[in-house]
């Protein structure tokens, strides 16, 4: 069974392998110079600093390498492409080919079959995933210290990715069971992967556990009129509320801040006359690794779910 | 294997796909060592009951025994007894015929690859070249090699014949014919042609609608049936459940018969059927006769 599998699926294996050395190269490249800025390391400089150096490196980094965090954005396709190009063959071809019958009155029961090639292909996924997060990761050691709730920082590091790939494995694989043929398991893999991914992250990923709200009153002559989240913290929004407590919409508060630079006297003042509190909504940095372990978690169940329906149609025999 | 020992055993065997049934009420007892020939039109079931007797596919109702185990249950030792050859040969395509035999000795416990690599030489199929590159015929003939080389007792081959050229279909026939001379195994093959079939086969399970129309030897078969013509008389296979089809023409009728041997009455004449026309009559019989035999 392993040569089988190997033979069988090694051509993509090996792009896959191609793939994931050339972003690993490609993010040495560009990061080396970043990893130059601190020479003493980045974990060193985590903001708020004193350090001159570490000052001098974080402004270098913020005003030379803004293109880093998109750049590294475009890579949440990766996940998606390890899982997909390695689930959606799995039963599609051999449906596609007619190859399942010859498969399957080998001396190998099917369910043994499928248990080899799951395991061979799940682990080749989630190996992979690991090689990439491990590139993203260290690339991302001075970006880190903008913060990491960001679409690199959350989802691309950590194990998060690894269950991205599984959970892409999972739908390309039963979509190739359900359809009969790989290329519209691809397409189904990426419309559901794309959909699933955005509704956690837009949605459910900022309620996995209640936000902080912090509510105030303006101190009179402060400078700063709005609350400001601190650097590594994930800030949800910020305003301005009444007295009562009650938020008002960003355009109202846009519209207070005029008038409150408007009027002539000192901003924070007139505000804190007209009753006028801020308030901001937070999750502290240090839930970080918390929230992907849920995240994971998610993704890594909804594969699990998805490979459960797809070995009970294989046992069934409904093929 | 003694001389009684069935092959094949279904008893009230049916499958479903959604609400059509492929196949219902399939009661089967193939024997041993035989060639055995499934005989029927398009959508008849019969790739439906190949499946079946492989494993592949599992009933929706009934049983099915290979040599007394169930291959429904997928174990090792049902699947290694039978060998299978699916409509249009399917392998894979950019495996090498190496690649194949490596994959065949992989994933059986018995495998001869010995075997196969003398067939393959005898037929000058070359080992390096991929499977997607040869033709039609060969890529039969490693799909039938690679079957035979797990040394079945059962070889189930669908519609072998079907997508091969006259002369690849000979050379294809003598292999198959070559390997039960020399080993002795079962062979049920599925074929919507009729003709030749005589010299090929020696028993014969004739499927329509998804019931079996009839089955026997072949050569019982031919013994029990024969073409009576007289007088016109108003008889039909509604009337005589020993009537299997009546052609009516002015003056007399032609009645092909399931009597076994008695006695004419004055004015008939009787002939010997042959093959092709009596699968046909039990082909172009309704559904509901067909119940009542």
């Amino acid at each position: 069974m392993t040569w089988l599998i190997w033979r069988q699926h090694r051509a993509e294996a090996l792009a896959l392998v191609v793939l994931i050395a050339a972003i690993g190269a490609a993010l040495v490249i560009v990061g080396q110079p970043m990893h130059d800025l601190f020479p003493n390391g980045a974990s060193r400089c985590v903001p708020p600093t004193t350090d001159r150096a570490c000052i001098v490196g974080l402004a270098t980094l913020q005003q030379s390498y803004d293109f880093a965090a998109p750049m590294l954005a475009l890579l949440n396709f990766v996940p998606l492409a390890i899982g997909a190009f390695l689930g959606a063959p799995l039963l599609a071809r051999e449906l596609e080919l007619g190859t399942w019958q010859l498969a399957w009155t080998q001396a190998v029961p099917r369910m043994r079959w499928l248990a080899a090639k799951l395991v061979a292909l799940a682990g080749l996924t989630v190996a992979l995933g690991a090689a990439f997060t491990g590139a993203v990761a260290w690339f991302r050691q001075p970006l880190d210290l903008f913060g990491r709730f960001d679409i690199t920082g959350f989802d691309l590091s950590g194990i998060v990715p690894m269950a991205y790939g599984l959970f892409a494995f999972a739908i390309a694989a039963l979509a190739g069971a359900l359809l009969r043929r790989s290329l519209p398991a691809y397409a189904t893999a990426i419309v559901v992967f794309v959909t699933v991914r955005i509704a956690v992250a837009t949605w459910l990923r900022p309620q996995f556990r209640a936000p902080i709200t912090l509510t105030q009153e303006i101190p009179p002559g402060s400078r700063e009129l709005r609350l400001a989240a601190k650097p590594l913290d994930w800030n949800l929004g910020e305003g301005f509320a009444d007295a009562s407590g009650k938020h008002f919409s960003e355009l109202s508060s846009t519209i207070w801040e005029h008038k409150a630079t408007d009027a002539g006297i000192d901003p924070a003042t007139y505000l804190h006359e007209h009753g006028i509190l801020r308030w901001i909504t937070y999750h502290p940095a240090d839930r970080l690794a918390g929230f992907q372990l849920i995240e994971s978690t998610l993704y890594v169940g909804l594969a699990a779910l998805l490979l459960a329906l797809l070995v009970w149609r294989v046992k069934r025999r409904a093929l | 294997m003694t001389g009684n020992e069935q092959a094949l055993a279904t008893e009230g065997l049916g499958k479903r796909y959604g609400k059509k049934w492929a196949l219902r009420g399939c009661t089967l007892a193939l024997p041993a060592g035989k060639v055995i020939a499934l005989v029927g039109p398009n959508g008849a079931g019969k790739t439906t009951l190949l499946r079946m007797a492989v494993g592949l596919v599992a009933p929706t109702v009934g049983t099915v025994e290979v040599f007394g185990q169930s291959p429904t249950e997928n174990s090792p030792q049902a699947l290694s007894r039978v060998g299978f050859l699916a409509q249009d040969h399917p392998l894979y395509r950019h495996f090498t015929v190496a690649d194949l035999l490596r994959f065949g000795r992989s994933c059986n416990v018995r495998f001869d690859e010995g075997l196969a690599l003398k067939r393959l030489s005898q037929l000058d199929i070359p080992l390096n070249r991929r499977a997607g590159a040869l033709s039609g015929g060969q890529q039969a003939q490693v799909a039938l090699a690679l079957a035979l080389a797990k040394r079945p007792d059962l070889l189930v081959l669908d519609e072998p014949l079907a997508s091969l050229d006259p002369l690849a279909r000979l050379e294809f026939q003598q292999t198959l014919m070559g390997a039960v001379a020399a080993d002795g195994v079962t062979v049920l093959f599925s074929s919507h042609v009729v003709h030749e079939l005589k010299q090929v086969c020696d028993h014969l399970v004739v499927l329509n609608h998804g019931h079996v129309a009839v089955q026997g030897d072949i050569d019982d078969l031919l013994g029990q049936h024969r073409l009576l013509t007289g007088p016109r008389v108003e008889t039909g296979p509604r009337k005589s459940g020993s009537v299997i089809e009546a052609n009516h023409a002015d003056r007399h009728s032609t009645l092909l018969v399931r009597d076994g041997r008695t006695a004419l009455l004055p004015g008939w004449q009787e002939q010997p059927v042959a093959l092709e026309e009596l699968v046909l009559a039990y082909l172009r019989r309704g559904i509901d006769q067909e119940a009542t035999v």
